[in-house]
């Protein structure tokens, strides 16, 4: 029998029945009475001086309230987690078509659409930024102080000594595109403010906490008067994380006196939302004859758009992860993002791991082809071992699984007996096999404050009340941390009634982000479920007249040890509610940081990683260049399982995601215009495209996790992508540095290869 | 605009409305009736979070004009579980984990509907095929389509035991 009653089982999420049946109100789903309705003036090109705006016309037609442009901002015209450089509503100068103009606010979304185009805008057009190594040459400046946003470096040995001890050299370059977090909920929400002035914004949020602090920073309002509630939200990914339409939704409310809402339609979701950031990466990769690696050099620029948003932290974690989860001894890693006038780049489920991994894993498979050793032992060689120095020259958290992940690989069926699996039947259709690694740094890194608190109430009735900040944006945080608390309280699930993502009622728990919910949130519920045990015992030994030590907790009782005498929690309750008091239970919990930190590069390293491996069965067909991903299978080291059903299911939509990115996502752009403006012309996976998924776990305690557990909302998505790819070129023996390989791109380079058609 | 009346069953009521005829029936179920279930994802017919079903079968609501809908069932999740109890794709999706953000669910639960209630015992790609429409950014769909599986194995087991 297992230690736990909840820990580690197969749960169905707490929320599942109010999803299921239509109940649950998602924050666009709100609706008040006498609400308005807000539509936002986007830029009409991508680079340009506004000369002027005038909005009289549009003021004065039907339905219209307010017509709102930067004048009516209060306070600073300005916000941006890191930098704030992005305007609410854009005053002399627009820097892609996704900028914010100005915000019609009327009595039906119809009305406040159609007002849209009498708002006149004179504009003087710049030479656009479009491409991410020119922003770096050329005279044109996006923002005054340059297209510079941060640029790093950080070494570790000697590379150049590395490379001279190299048997081998590889060099290549590797490109990846922008790509859309397709939350099937766009941004979006309702403000409400009261007669006392207290504005309340429901909007898509992952950290409510901060929104707070950025909408009283351009409102010169007081953060005490403003709540922000997260919940429920339809998807998040990253791209929830900094504001969208927070500002302008209690903008909106304050000028106008009643209710807004403001919901993105799809087109502006994908135009003017954030993205994956592109990359180009180029790495140099020394390594002796036997296949150990000895030196990693990398230059990565990342295509940042016109904002910062969390995009240098973003081009930075690529670095930290340029080099895969391996050990090698000399590494020179270096950094550029860049303003350009493209679409927005931000936070993106893998936050830069992904790009630096699909770089490195296509690395180490053709370092594998050219000398001749099998991908797989060529990775086990070099995995990361406890105790050894990561890519940045620090030691990481005695929790590193790459290597159990890759054994779960070398065991399985798919991988043991290739060639069964590798045969077709028609002459056209080739298959193929790839896998790839990759690790995650969980949280937010060295040098910034990480944090995640909960409160614990005990109820009437024996019941609990969890508070906690970090919303649910879909992944599941919320059954998790209800396990966890019910794990520590002896009690069931449904005995704990959640309380998520309200900066009013739930304490400050941090952001909803980097992998690192679940393990905060759960860090900060088992001290908060501590105090509170304690508090029971307490209350049960005046009860009982016993000693707390002599005292267990067993289902919704204390009992004493070896013995029938017991008092419910109910029980306790009753006599506190006699006694005029009751049981609240506060935690906070801080995360270990690593035993480096860059000055030069804040937020590096981290400490914690996840780490995994994951390989894919593919087929191509070489007459159409289209691939089908067969099967996957993924081996996620996420420390200790809390709950089953919600790692598969990350790790399933994970796989499905890094698919899409393998093979079809891009937002295509041309001098910071969009080719793809929709659903029909951005294409994510369906049903039909989505493969197989295995999902075979290894459990590396992390000793400072909630139960051992460690993040992995991110990771799943990583590895996925050079798999498909690796296996794709194992399949024709092509070469592929560039991300979506797309049916045509495989086709004309798989012409070359197999010309069928000429016979 | 020439307001029109449109009579027709929205979960087993029947309904009598004027409204504009430019209204969507996705507009209609939201914002005249505030059944708020029924998700609007895209507006264009691309990722069917608006997916209702008419007279039994999966429609995109985004796609049909109030005016189409005259005389016909519309059926909305909120429609589905009577009484309290669960129609069996609600629970099969419920118990497997086929949820996540859950806002691709009503919509891909009324696709699923529609498929089984005219094959009870759907192949896997029967099962595809029926919720291609529906995109799902969280899931990875392999428990939805697992789901779909049990929740047409349960239905059978349910009426089997209905007859017996
Ligand atoms: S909202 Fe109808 S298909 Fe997307
Ligand atoms: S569960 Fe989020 S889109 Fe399907």
């Amino acid at each position: 029998m297992s230690e736990f009653r909840w820990v580690g089982k197969a749960f169905p999420r707490i929320d599942g029945r109010d999803k299921a049946t239509g109940v649950a109100k998602y924050v666009t789903d709100r609706v008040f009475p006498n609400m308005l309705w807000g539509a936002v003036l986007r830029s009409r090109y991508p680079h340009a001086l506004i000369k002027g705006i005038y909005t009289s016309r549009a003021e004065a037609s039907q339905g219209v309230v307010a017509v709102l442009t930067h004048k009516d901002v209060p306070g600073l015209n300005a916000f941006g987690i890191i930098n704030q450089d992005q305007p609410v509503l854009c005053k002399d100068k627009v820097r892609y078509l996704g900028d914010s103009v100005a915000l019609v606010l009327a009595e039906s979304k119809e009305c406040a659409y159609n007002a849209l185009d009498l708002i006149e805008v004179d504009y003087e057009p710049l030479p656009v930024v479009s491409d991410m190594e020119d922003a770096l040459q050329t005279d044109v400046k996006v923002h005054e102080k340059g297209n510079i946003i941060e640029h790093v470096r950080i070494t570790k040995g000697d590379v150049e000594k590395g490379f001279r001890e190299a048997d081998l050299i590889v060099e290549e370059t590797y490109y990846t595109p922008r790509q859309m977090h397709t939350f099937l909920e766009t941004e979006g929400g309702v403000a409400t403010i009261d007669e006392d002035g207290n504005i309340t914004v429901f909007a898509g949020s992952q950290y409510p906490n901060r929104d707070i602090i950025q909408i009283a920073r351009s409102l010169n309002y007081p953060m005490e008067k403003i709540r922000v509630i997260a919940h429920y939200i339809g998807g998040g990914f990253g791209g929830k994380d900094e504001i969208t339409a927070q500002i302008l939704l209690a903008l909106g409310t304050l000028k106008t006196g009643r209710p807004v809402k403001i919901v993105w339609n799809r087109e502006e979701s994908l135009i003017a939302g954030q993205k994956r950031l592109p990359m180009k990466i180029t790495l140099k990769t020394g390594v002796t004859k036997d296949g150990k690696l000895l030196a990693n050099k990398a230059r990565i620029i990342a295509d940042n758009g016109p904002y910062t948003c969390l995009g240098s932290a973003i081009m930075k974690l690529a670095v930290e992860h340029a080099s895969g989860p391996y050990y090698v001894p000399h590494t020179d890693l270096e950094g550029f993002s860049v303003y350009t006038n493209n679409c927005i780049g931000s936070a993106f489920r893998g936050f830069g791991a992904t790009q630096a991994t699909f770089a490195i894993e296509c690395q180490l498979d053709l370092i594998s082809k050219k000398l001749g050793i099998d991908p797989l032992e060529l990775r086990l060689k070099n995995a990361l071992r406890n105790h050894q120095s990561a890519n940045l020259g620090h030691i990481p958290s005695p929790s590193v699984g790459i290597a159990e992940t890759l054994e779960t690989l070398k065991n399985h069926d798919l991988w043991k007996n290739k060639g069964y699996y590798l045969k077709t039947d028609r002459p056209y259709l080739k298959r193929g096999i790839g896998l790839a690694c990759s690790h995650q740094g969980c949280g937010l890194g060295s040098f910034f404050p990480d944090y995640g608190a909960a409160t614990i109430i005990l109820l009437p009735g024996g019941k609990f009340t969890l508070k906690i900040g970090c919303p649910d944006i879909g992944q599941g945080n919320g059954t998790a941390f209800v396990m966890i608390a019910s794990e520590v309280l002896c009690c069931n699930p449904e005995d704990i009634e959640l309380e998520i993502g309200d900066t009013r009622s739930t304490p400050d728990s941090g952001s909803t982000s980097a992998s690192r919910t679940t393990y905060t949130g759960g860090r900060a519920i088992i001290e908060a479920g501590n105090k509170m045990k304690a508090n029971l015992f307490a209350e049960a030994s005046r009860m009982l007249g016993v000693p707390p030590d002599s005292l267990e907790l067993r289902p919704h009782c204390v009992a004493v040890k070896d013995s029938d005498l017991k008092v419910t929690y109910a029980e306790i309750a009753e006599r506190l509610s006699k006694e005029n008091r009751f049981l609240e239970c506060y935690s906070r919990f801080d995360w270990p940081t690593a035993d480096l930190e860059f000055k030069e590069a804040l937020g590096l390293p981290h400490f914690i990683y996840s780490y995994i491996s994951e390989m894919a069965l593919v087929e191509v067909n070489v007459l159409t260049g289209e691939v089908s991903v067969l099967k996957a299978v993924v081996s996620p080291d996420a420390g200790r399982i809390i709950n089953r059903q919600g790692l598969e299911g990350q790790a399933e939509g994970g796989t499905v995601m890094g698919m899409g990115y393998a093979l079809m996502e891009e937002i295509r752009q041309v001098d910071g215009q969009y080719m793809n403006k929709d659903l029909s012309t951005y294409i994510i996976p369906t049903a039909q495209d989505a493969p197989e998924i295995e999902t075979v776990p290894v459990e590396k305690y992390e000793v400072s996790g909630p139960f051992g557990a460690k993040g992995i909302g991110e990771a799943v998505c990583n590895p996925i992508t050079p798999a498909v790819i690796n296996a794709i070129k194992n399949a024709l023996g092509i070469s592929i540095t560039k991300i979506p390989a797309t049916p045509e791109d495989i086709y004309f380079m798989a012409k070359k290869e197999f010309d069928l058609l000429r016979s | 605009m020439e307001k029109v009346t449109v009579n027709f069953t929205l979960n087993g009521d029947h309904e009598s409305i004027t409204v504009n005829p430019n209204l969507t029936l996705l507009e209609v179920i939201r914002d005249v009736f505030g059944l708020t279930g029924t998700k609007e994802g895209c507006g264009h017919g691309e990722c069917g979070a608006c997916t209702v079903l008419l007279n039994g079968k999966a429609v995109n609501s985004c796609l049909v004009l109030i005016s189409q809908v005259e005389g016909k069932e519309v059926t909305t999740i909120e429609g589905l579980s009577r009484d309290g109890s669960l129609d069996p794709l609600q629970a099969s999706f419920i118990e497997t984990g086929a949820i996540q953000c859950g806002y691709c669910t009503p919509g891909m639960i009324l696709s699923a509907k529609s498929l089984l209630l005219k094959n009870g015992n759907p192949s896997d790609e029967e099962i595809k095929t029926a919720i291609s429409g529906n995109l799902c950014r969280c899931t990875g769909y392999a428990k939805i389509i697992k789901a779909i599986k049990l929740a047409a194995r349960n239905g059978k087991t349910k009426d089997a035991g209905g007859e017996s």
